[in-house]
């Protein structure tokens, strides 16, 4: 293989990392505080949907960006107070809200839009760093991608270090791993979840942005196609950790862009095998492949004071 | 009051109890709401109304093929109440069926089966689409009894390999594909022999409800005197509670876990089965695409009752079948189907809060 | 003892005609009493009385249905413990709310603070603070790696770095070595002297003597008596708290409850028929090695024999666990066999423990010895149904009917056996726990971990009664306690476990207490204090 293919490669894994990237942070803050957000998918797609539509109705993809975030919001407010305020079972809700999504937005698409269309959008721009993207090869290949993933990865960081260095992280990992503990403290469980599925709702909206604005510049329905669960996969691969999950959503971004290139390396794979290989990586890492993980203890319990 | 006035009554009680009250309040909320959704997008409403009634009850034909999809969901359903009684959460219906198609179609066309006297040719293939199903779930539950894994991530993801496998299987000429005289040829199997077709009720093709609906019947009832009357069902409950406190009353935690998954999946395969060999007789892609997830949502609306999974099951193969012809003459997306749905199940789920009590 | 002066102080809290209900039974019922800044305050009552239910209304976690609660005077109406704090009122409770996985520091963060945490500033004052009030603690030690008495002074930090003016204790000496008890005393008596009033739960007599300033006494749910000199009154307090006299007490069960001293004489305990040929139960070098490497049990030998009580005293978290968890066949040792006559019984599963004719008590009833969703009837038989099993069938009238005769035999009161479990007080479901066990066909070994943990002082009696009449009968009895007054007058003998390992052995008199004592906190017999 090429060093130029090889930066290809590498170019692709981080484009196709992105959303899981996004999602799975989300989603990572959310569980820590002890909710399961099933509903991933669902406020991807909406984001997706939300941003695509704003972008092509404003002429302006940050305005489509700021859009889908906006719409993401309800959402992700209605799976907080399924979840928290009702104490409902949290996977029925998030493959409830995930169900009415696709439907909603398959719907809306095609009222908007009519069937089948492919009608082009106006995308989100690229942008490369000063030094990086100067690299010969490897420059131009890798560095040079929508800007929002280096938003993104920026946002990353700063959630890890909200996380480990200032109080809201210990109250979020307390709401997870011992409730009472926070209740007790004078600090409501309530709140914190609900910030964290906000949150996990703001990260899937720009998941889903990116996907629809940010790389293929259209809306498909139901595009997400499963990238929600393979960021929730993703999240207890990673044991619950930042990094962990960065790491397992890189591997699912690498293993999705060998679909393209093995075939140019002449490597003949069926292509359903290789679309195949995230989910089945997902299935290895949840079973136990990278070892035993703990999930916080109170994940998916509601809390409610005895 | 008399005996069997008082039971009448007890009975009425136990029909009319919150639970059934909320249920049958939030489908019909739905239903309103799409109605409302109809007519915001321009569609007449009674133009869409008439073609939906239409679809589900105008013919003969739509009435079985309605009956059929029931079928399909209302074993799914079946499935997934049987190992929410041990609280296992079986989200990959959609594979299961998947995989139970591939197999009743691979052993229904190169089994060799055709030949076989009595029933058999369509009996065996079934045979394997349940056991197919069956082997899919056992996954999950290994991975859960070995690795502690969240089944529902890992049968949600099986779901979605299962389905790929399915495409695989269906582009591949070395798989099932049909042999291809030229490159327009459909990514599909050849149609399944005659003799390994299921035979219908009535030989009436116009009302063309197969065999797979009484087996559908007594599994049902199989499922609720087992579940309810049997010591297996006691111990499966037990394990669903408290499964450390089950464990030390010598009930085997893995041997349930393993028994309620492998039997969800294999009523899954089953479901797959009687949908290649009763409906479609050619292995297409997506062909499985949505029945996991309505089997699942019947099962989930029906909060453990095996009569609760029949209503739904039934609910939401009308449902389909309305849905698909008022796409086809007024217009109206099947996606708004889909919505209603979702409606429904955040709706009960939320409403599970004024109810109380946990899923039986 | 205490200055008379802080006690005519004008009141820091009152509560007056307070009344909390849970479904129909009131838990508390017209209580009325108030607390004086600079006091050790006692609430003495035996378990079920409301005590906790008490603590709860003041910190805030439940409100009262009836009644006015006032703080400095003024109307106080806590929402949740985020108001109780905000008063200044801290709470001790029962069960820890710490984070298992988080360390001393952050758990102490927690709650206290917005925006960046300087850990170092907090790690400091940590210490400094605990210094002040006499104990040792490690700010970054991680909470899952410390002990129960360790625990408890994070909790207490947690408490006091807020500088409370009201410091609640739920039962805290329940889980504490003899030493950290009189050191948590000592503790509750600096805090006071600081001026802050120190509310102590209990229902331990020898803690009233020791620490009390006042008390006031708590009967199914009322407030029953109260004593300015408590030290004078005991024995009135005594008959407050059992409504009867102590003569008439179960002798054991009064010891438990450390109303009576115990003496280790079993008064009504026939000595065992014959001397045994053969020890009923041996465990051989039993060593459990958990999946860090960490030594829980270590090289455990004992023999026991028929109708023989062996007691196994430590506090919580050395070892009895797991012990436990390998003869009831939960968990598999590292090393170490187990024999019940000539049968090994090392390896079997649960099933094959109960048909041996190894009965378990629990420790923890609800996560291990029930399912507190399903009927009394589905429980008391859970592990053998296949004696109401035809044809995989259950034949339920059966089974009903045969719970309705244990019910009786055991006065497991409840509505019916097929109630559900959770219906029960924790009394009636402990000796419905009984009823399983010992009613096996042929039962030849009793563990009974901690099994009359929050039990009152009748269902305790009848506890005992149930222990001693399957002695009778032949069967070997293990019983797991961290009440040392429990184990000096039921047992016959008592090992002390300390770190998984076996520290020394002897017999159950209370001539033996301190050297029991000090055994239990590390000391090797033949050791300088």
């Amino acid at each position: 293989m090429t060093w130029e293919l090889f930066a290809v490669f590498i170019g692709s894994s981080l484009r196709l990392a992105v959303p899981l990237l996004l999602a799975g942070t989300g989603e990572l803050v959310s569980e820590r505080a002890g909710v399961l957000n099933m509903s991933i998918e669902g406020m991807m797609l909406t984001g997706a949907f939300a941003a695509a539509v704003g972008a092509w109705a404003t002429g302006s993809p940050p305005l489509g960006l700021l859009i889908g975030i906006v719409a993401v919001f309800p959402v992700s407010l209605l799976q907080a107070v399924l979840s928290n305020t009702l104490r409902a079972n949290q996977i029925v809700t998030g493959i409830g809200i995930n169900i009415l999504v696709l439907g909603a937005t398959t719907l809306a698409y095609r009222e908007i839009f009519g069937a089948r269309s492919r009608e082009e959008i106006p995308g989100l721009s690229k942008w490369s760093p000063p030094l990086l993207g100067d690299i010969p090869i490897f420059g131009q290949a890798v560095f040079q991608q929508v800007w929002l993933l280096y938003a993104g990865l920026a946002i990353i960081v700063l959630t890890a270090l909200v996380l480990r260095y200032t109080s809201i992280g210990i109250v979020i990992h307390a709401a997870g791993a011992e409730p009472r503990a926070v209740d007790k403290s004078g600090v409501s469980v309530a709140w914190v979840r609900y910030l964290g599925v906000i949150f996990a709702g703001f990260m899937s909206a720009l998941a889903g942005a990116f996907l629809s604005i940010g790389d293929i510049h259209t809306f498909t329905e139901g595009m997400t196609r499963g990238a929600g669960y393979l960021a929730i996969a993703a999240v207890i691969f990673g044991k619950w950790t930042v990094g962990g999950t960065v790491l397992a959503c890189l591997l699912f971004g690498a293993a999705t862009a060998l679909q393209f290139q093995l075939p140019t390396l002449g490597i003949d794979v069926p292509n359903a095998f290789l679309i195949m290989l995230p989910y089945l990586l997902a299935l290895l890492a949840v079973g136990g492949l990278a070892g035993r993980q703990t999930a916080p203890r109170a994940l998916g319990e509601p809390y409610f004071r005895r | 009051m008399t005996g069997a006035a008082a039971s009448m009554t007890g009975n009425l009680r136990a029909v009319l109890r919150p639970s059934v009250v909320i249920s049958v309040a939030a489908v019909l909320a739905a239903a309103l709401l799409g109605v409302a959704l109809i007519f915001a997008m321009g569609v007449p409403v009674l133009d869409a109304v008439a073609a939906f009634v239409d679809g589900t009850v105008g013919t003969p034909y739509a009435i079985a093929a309605s009956i059929n999809r029931s079928i399909a969901f209302a074993l799914v359903g079946i499935g997934f109440v049987i190992a929410n009684r041990a609280n296992l959460v079986n989200v990959g219906g959609e594979g299961q069926i998947a995989m139970g198609g591939i197999a009743a179609t691979a052993v229904a066309l190169y089994g060799h089966v055709d030949g076989l006297p009595a029933g058999l040719p369509f009996v065996i293939p079934l045979i394997a689409a349940a056991i197919a199903g069956m082997l899919w779930g056992s996954i999950a539950g290994v991975l859960k009894i070995k690795a502690g894994t969240n089944e529902v991530i890992s049968t949600l993801l099986l779901s979605f390999i299962a389905v790929w496998l399915l495409y695989w299987c269906v582009q591949s000429p070395a798989l099932l594909r049909k042999p291809m005289t030229n490159s327009a040829t459909l990514p599909e199997s050849l149609e399944i022999p005659d003799p390994t077709k299921l035979p219908l009720l009535t030989d009436d093709y116009s009302f063309p409800v197969h065999v797979g609906l009484p087996i559908t019947i007594v599994i049902a009832i199989v499922a609720a005197i087992v579940l309810s009357k049997t010591v297996f069902g006691l111990q499966l409950r037990a394990v669903g509670f408290n499964p450390i406190a089950a464990s030390r009353a010598g009930i085997s935690y893995s041997r349930m876990v393993m028994i309620s998954l492998a039997t969800a999946g294999a009523l899954g395969g089953l479901a797959g089965g009687f949908m290649l060999l009763g409906e479609q007789y050619v292995l297409k892609d997506g062909f499985s695409s949505g029945y996991g997830f309505d089997g699942l949502v019947a099962g989930l609306l029906a909060r453990g009752s095996v009569v609760g999974v029949i209503a739904a099951a039934l609910l939401f193969g009308f449902l389909r079948s309305g849905g698909i012809n008022m796409e086809m003459v007024a217009g109206v997306p099947t996606a708004l189907v889909m919505v209603i749905q979702g409606l429904i199940v955040v709706t009960l789920a939320g409403a599970a809060f004024f109810i109380g009590g946990r899923r039986t | 003892m205490s200055d008379p002066i802080r006690n005519l102080s004008e009141p820091l809290l009152t509560l007056q005609g307070v009344t909390k209900r849970f479904g129909a039974l009131p838990a508390l019922s017209d209580a009325s009493l108030d607390i004086v800044p600079g006091e050790v305050h006692c609430i003495l009552g035996e378990n079920g009385a409301g005590k906790s239910t008490l603590c709860n209304l003041i910190f805030g976690v439940h409100v009262p249905d009836e009644g006015v609660m006032r703080f400095h005077g003024k109307s106080y109406q806590p929402a949740g413990p985020s108001d109780a704090l905000t008063n200044g009122i801290a709470m001790v409770h029962q069960h820890f709310s710490l984070v298992h996985n988080m360390t001393v520091v952050d758990n102490v963060i927690l709650g206290q603070q917005s925006g960046f945490v300087n850990t170092k500033a907090w790690a400091r004052r940590l210490e400094r603070l605990a210094n002040d009030y006499g104990f040792a603690l490690d700010p970054y030690a991680k909470i899952e790696d410390l002990s129960v008495g360790e625990r408890q002074r994070v909790e207490i930090v947690k408490c006091l770095i807020r500088q409370p003016r009201l410091f609640l204790l739920d039962e805290p000496t329940a889980v504490l070595l003899p030493d950290e008890i009189a050191a948590l005393l000592e503790v509750c008596r600096r805090v006071a002297e600081s001026g802050c009033a120190v509310v102590l739960v209990t229902h331990k007599l020898a803690e009233i003597k020791k620490a009390a300033d006042r008390v006031t006494v708590l009967r199914g749910g009322r407030v029953v008596a109260r004593s300015d000199h408590p030290a004078e009154e005991i024995d009135a307090l005594v008959r407050a708290m059992i409504q009867g006299d102590v003569k008439s007490l179960d002798k054991s069960a009064a010891s438990a409850l450390s109303v009576v001293e115990a003496d280790g004489s079993h008064a009504g305990r026939a000595a065992p028929a014959e001397t045994p040929a053969q020890e009923a139960v041996q465990i051989d070098g039993l060593t459990v090695i958990d999946g860090q490497g960490v030594t829980r049990l270590d090289n455990f030998t004992l023999s026991i024999g028929p109708g023989e009580i062996v007691g196994v005293a430590g506090v919580e978290g050395n070892g009895q666990s797991e012990l436990a968890a390998v003869l009831s066949g939960m968990a598999a040792p590292s090393r170490g066999r187990v024999f019940l006559g000539d049968i090994e019984t090392t390896h079997l599963s649960p099933k094959e423990i109960t048909a041996a004719g190894i009965g378990v008590v629990p420790e923890d009833r609800h996560t291990v010895g029930c399912v507190v969703e399903m009927s009394v009837a589905e429980n008391i038989f859970l592990n053998r149904l296949e004696a109401f099993t035809s044809f995989g069938f259950l034949r339920r009238k059966e089974l009903v009917q045969a719970a309705r005769e244990l019910m009786t035999r055991f006065d497991v009161r409840a509505a019916g056996p097929e109630v559900a479990f959770s219906a029960l007080s924790g009394g009636n479901q402990q000796k419905a726990v009984l009823a399983r066990e010992i009613t096996l066909p042929k039962l030849l070994f009793l563990l009974a971990a901690q099994p009359t943990r929050g039990l009152d002082v009748g269902a305790v009696a009848a506890v005992y009664g149930h222990i001693r009449s399957a002695c009778q009968r032949g069967a070997a009895v293990l019983l797991i306690s961290s009440e040392l007054d429990e184990l000096i007058a039921v047992a016959d003998r008592i090992v002390v476990l300390y770190r998984g390992r076996i520290m020394g052995n002897c017999a159950a008199n209370s001539s033996e207490r301190e050297r029991i004592g000090a055994m239990m906190a590390g000391q090797a017999p033949g050791q300088a204090a």
